[in-house]
């Protein structure tokens, strides 16, 4: 029985290990995150974070819910697929006051602005006749399609008969806006 | 000089760390055992959010969604790269997507620069002769959602989430911001968002796409050069197009398995 004789330290030992499992896996839920593991290696609860950011690059159905002479305007024109937003702003908070506005008519929708020049422009709605929305796509630039109708400005202007622009509006003068008729 | 008590108690210590060691490691047991669960698909279903991915640990789910790139169509705009923009609240000078133009000179070499956020018309970059080129076109590079994705393989604090639709996202509360997986993306898609400080990257607006709508920069595409949708869907123009028309992927050499096709790649671009 002499191999025994130290069976205290074994329990002290087997003790200590018991605390430190315990303290480990204590320590792992309160430091693992609750929905860790539940799909995969990540923590689900995160894609329904992420799935839950708005939108905000708006889809012509929301301006057309209103402007529905516009989608008809520029139904089954080249220009069909160019978005609202690319000349007019994301209007964030125009279409917030345009809902509001139907459901109580006297609160006041706010009229576009002015467009600054700048299509980085954070103001929220605005009108662009200005010739550098054209020009923002149909400048003539080394590495378009070739069936894309480009334009060089100086050239262009030359075939019509002019100089220089008359002016921002000048490309209205003969196309259209949101018919662009060529 | 050893005598046996001796020598057993040295043997035991021995053991009894192995079988501690052993027992620490049934604490992570929980999780691993989840994952190793055989999961249950009917045939023809797909994991969709809210469903346990189809592949256990280590395996990557099965893609739902695919993307397309038609850089025969893309004239170089930069309508795309401002809707990221405001989408995704991407710092000036940070991108999560965008678009080089590949350009072949007569004298044989290939010039590349970036098509400027909002188009080259008024923008400082001196134009290229037309007289010099030979042949030049627009590739936009956004993430490849790859299915062996290197970024998610690195990350330490499983901030990486390969999503069960197949999309990399990042859980911006977990990153640390230790950059490990923007130095692995082969494609370098991934980038230290200087406004949070954490790793972002294009994840094909996740939240819209589980909506039922279109990625930002596709829905901002007025030439039909980015093409997104599902692939289990044959009405769809991805899966048309996809079935009609020649695609190949960046680096297939890797391995990563990219979901991002392209349409009319030259060997330069990578």
């Amino acid at each position: 029985m002499s191999t025994l004789r130290d069976s205290r330290h074994l329990w002290l030992l087997a003790g200590l290990l018991g605390a430190a499992a315990l303290g480990m896996m204590l320590l792992r839920t309160v430091l693992m995150p609750a929905t860790y593991g539940i799909q995969g290696p990540y923590r689900a609860e995160a894609l329904a974070e992420i799935a839950a950011q708005p939108s905000l690059f708006p889809a012509d159905a929301t301006c057309h819910q209103c402007h529905e002479k516009v989608r008809h305007e520029r139904d089954g024109t080249l220009h069909e697929a160019v978005r609202c937003a690319h000349c007019h702003g994301l209007a964030v908070d125009h279409v917030a006051k345009a809902r509001l506005a139907a459901a109580d008519p006297s609160v006041p929708i706010p009229p576009a602005a002015e467009w600054d020049g700048n299509f980085l422009t954070r103001i929220d709605l605005y009108l662009t006749k200005d010739r550098s929305t054209c020009l923002s796509c149909h400048e003539q630039v080394v590495g378009m399609p070739a069936d894309f109708k480009k334009i060089d400005p100086a050239v262009h202007l030359e075939e019509q008969g002019a100089s220089e622009p008359t002016s921002r509006e000048t490309c209205f003068e003969c196309h259209g806006g949101h018919d662009t008729a060529p | 000089m050893f005598d046996v008590a001796e020598e057993s108690r040295r043997s035991f210590l021995k053991h009894a760390t192995t079988v501690t060691i052993g027992a620490f490691s049934l604490t992570i047991l929980p999780s691993t055992l989840a994952e190793d669960e055989p999961q249950v698909t009917k045939p023809g279903q797909l994991p969709i959010l809210g469903n346990p991915p189809a592949a256990g640990h280590g395996a990557s789910p099965k893609p739902v969604y695919g993307f397309l790139i038609d850089t025969t169509r893309c004239t170089g705009a930069g309508k795309c790269l401002t809707a990221c923009r405001v989408e995704n609240k991407v710092p000036e000078g940070q991108s999560r997507t965008w678009v080089e133009r590949y350009a072949h000179l007569k004298d044989g070499s290939v010039k590349v620069d970036l098509v400027p956020e909002t188009g080259y018309a008024g923008s400082e970059i001196p134009p290229l002769d037309a007289d010099d080129v030979l042949r030049a076109y627009f590739v936009p590079k956004l993430c490849n959602q790859c299915v062996e994705a290197p970024c998610n393989q690195v990350c330490p604090v499983h901030a990486s989430i390969k999503s069960p639709e197949g999309i990399e996202l990042i859980d911006t509360d977990r990153c640390i911001g230790c950059g490990y997986c923007v130095q692995a993306c082969p494609y370098g898609i991934r980038f230290m968002n200087q406004d949070t400080g954490v790793a972002d990257k294009c994840n094909w607006c996740y939240h819209r796409i589980m909506r039922n709508e279109q990625p930002a920069c596709v829905e901002a595409c007025p030439t039909g050069a980015r093409v997104f949708g599902r692939l289990d869907d044959p009405e769809s123009e991805l899966a048309k197009r996809l079935a009609t028309v020649p695609t190949e992927v960046l680096k297939q050499h890797l391995g990563t398995i990219p979901l991002t096709r392209y349409i009319g790649l030259c060997d330069e671009v990578t």
